[in-house]
């Protein structure tokens, strides 16, 4: 089955077009990188999958269920979505992680810290970040912390909006790293880093897709 | 203690002329505010002169419908000056953030009048109108800048909404760290005033009553209970704004609607 699929989706967007029946599909574990040049809706792209833009034409298949009103709250379970330099709250981590198991849909899972510690450790963060609160992170610690909540639900499938772009190529390279080698998740990027394209990753060219009018 | 004297007209004209400090110093230095000081100082004055006779006649007849109403159009005119000076849609949040307010300070101002001044008669113009326009008066500027501070932070961290939605929150557990920070940003420098006051302002209803002769006692209860008041208030009016406005802010997937700005 496929993990994501889109069958002849249009979506305008001001006047252009953005996406002219666009289709591709992506099976368990496939690796995807959106690449254009800006403005051609690499993030419109991403939020599409999420249900938070709706296309005008086509549709847009989430783990074999198309996307429509009645399951887009379930879908996105299913998803994790990141984007760079995202202010994601305020307060001590730990509190922030503990109100995400809180909410209704996630208390199925079970909060684990050492799980949190692991990932922590993982992304070459300190055990006392934990206690850290978010607004005093740095840009590059925030947006890990960010990627590591989405990790501790353990969604099928991520979309990684230009995550390692504000961070240094140590960084860039330990982001990677890890995403490459969860071999069992579904990945779908947008990035203009060098280092993702060097993966072997398939590729959608939005360039040459949606023709500006 | 004796009431406040009379202020005859030529003192009036003297208070008048201070103007001529800061307007000459607009001319010496450009600020350019030369004209808009004149149409505001005017449209002070005219409007406490206008004021002044609808309070003689309201306290001549003293009619609890008439002093209803009068709180009513009170409201009505904070919400519309509520609008005015922030950037939301009219059509769209006019209606629910009139409906806040009038419950919010509505409750509010009931408790006051009947329960922490005990008067024989709680809808007596000297209560209604007169406290009624301080609590609305006083709790505007915050509960604007809590629901603009609401839906400008969800309009600008989109990228943290739509997070939290993709981490399987509901809309209202997406919107909640939202709230909380429209709350705080609507009562924080509230409660920063409330701990200098008397030592850096003697605020104005206290300073009022004792020029007109109560004793600095009862003044000060006064003030101690209106402060609580106009709190309390802002805090029912903001966060029932954001209930009432935010059932119909978002589309069925949850996403922000457009039209909510104007532009």
């Amino acid at each position: 089955m496929n993990m994501v699929e889109f069958q002849d989706v249009s979506l305008k967007f001001g006047g252009n077009r953005l996406f002219d029946s666009l289709s591709f599909n992506l099976p368990r574990g496939g690796r995807l990188i959106i690449q254009g040049a800006s403005g051609t809706g690499k993030t419109t792209l991403l939020r599409m999958m999420l249900g938070f833009v709706l296309p005008d034409k086509g549709r847009i298949l989430i783990v074999g269920q198309e996307l429509n009103l009645d399951n887009v709250w379930e879908i996105r379970q299913k998803m994790a979505y990141v984007s760079q330099e995202m202010q994601i709250g305020r307060g001590r981590v730990e509190t922030f992680v503990r109100e995400i198991f809180n909410y209704k849909k996630n208390r199925g899972i079970s909060y684990r810290r050492e799980r949190l510690l692991e990932l922590l450790e993982d992304f070459q963060l300190s055990e006392d970040t934990i206690h850290k609160k978010l607004e005093d992170l740095s840009g590059g610690e925030l947006q890990r912390v960010a990627i590591i909540v989405t990790l501790l639900l353990d969604r099928e499938i991520y979309l990684l909006d230009e995550v390692t772009s504000a961070l240094d190529q140590p960084l860039k390279e330990l982001i990677v790293s890890y995403f490459t080698g969860l071999r069992e998740k579904t990945l779908i990027i947008s990035s203009h880093d060098k280092i993702w394209h060097q993966q072997d990753f398939s590729t959608l060219n939005l360039d040459k897709h949606g023709s500006s009018t | 203690m004796e009431a406040a004297p009379e202020i005859g007209l030529w003192r009036l004209m003297a208070a008048f002329g201070l103007l001529l400090i800061p307007l000459g110093l607009s001319l010496a230095v450009r600020l350019g505010i030369f004209r808009q000081l004149l149409v505001s100082a005017g449209r002070m004055t005219g409007q406490l002169f206008l004021m002044s006779i609808v309070l003689l006649y309201l306290f001549r007849w003293d009619n609890p419908w008439l002093n209803v109403s009068w709180v009513i159009l009170m409201i009505f005119f904070a919400c519309f000056s509520a609008m005015v000076n922030s950037q939301l849609s009219f059509g769209r949040f006019f209606f629910p953030v009139f409906m806040a307010y009038f419950i919010g300070a509505g409750m509010i101002l009931l408790f006051f009048n009947g329960i922490i001044v005990n008067y024989d008669n709680m809808f007596t113009a000297r209560l209604m109108v007169v406290v009624g326009g301080m609590l609305l008066g006083n709790s505007l500027n915050s509960t604007i800048i809590g629901i603009s501070h609401f839906y400008e932070s969800i309009k600008k961290d989109n990228k943290r909404y739509l997070y939290l939605l993709s981490l399987g929150a509901s809309q209202n557990e997406a919107l909640l760290p939202f709230f909380r920070d429209s709350m705080l940003a609507a009562l924080k420098p509230f409660m920063a005033n409330m701990a200098t006051m008397g030592l850096v302002s003697l605020p104005g209803m206290m300073t009022g009553q004792i020029l007109g002769g109560a004793d600095p006692q009862t003044a000060i209860r006064y003030q101690i209970v209106i402060v609580l008041a106009i709190f309390t208030a802002v805090t029912v009016s903001v966060a029932l704004s954001v209930y009432f406005t935010s059932r119909r802010a978002f589309n069925e997937y949850g996403i922000l609607k457009q039209d909510l700005f104007r532009n």
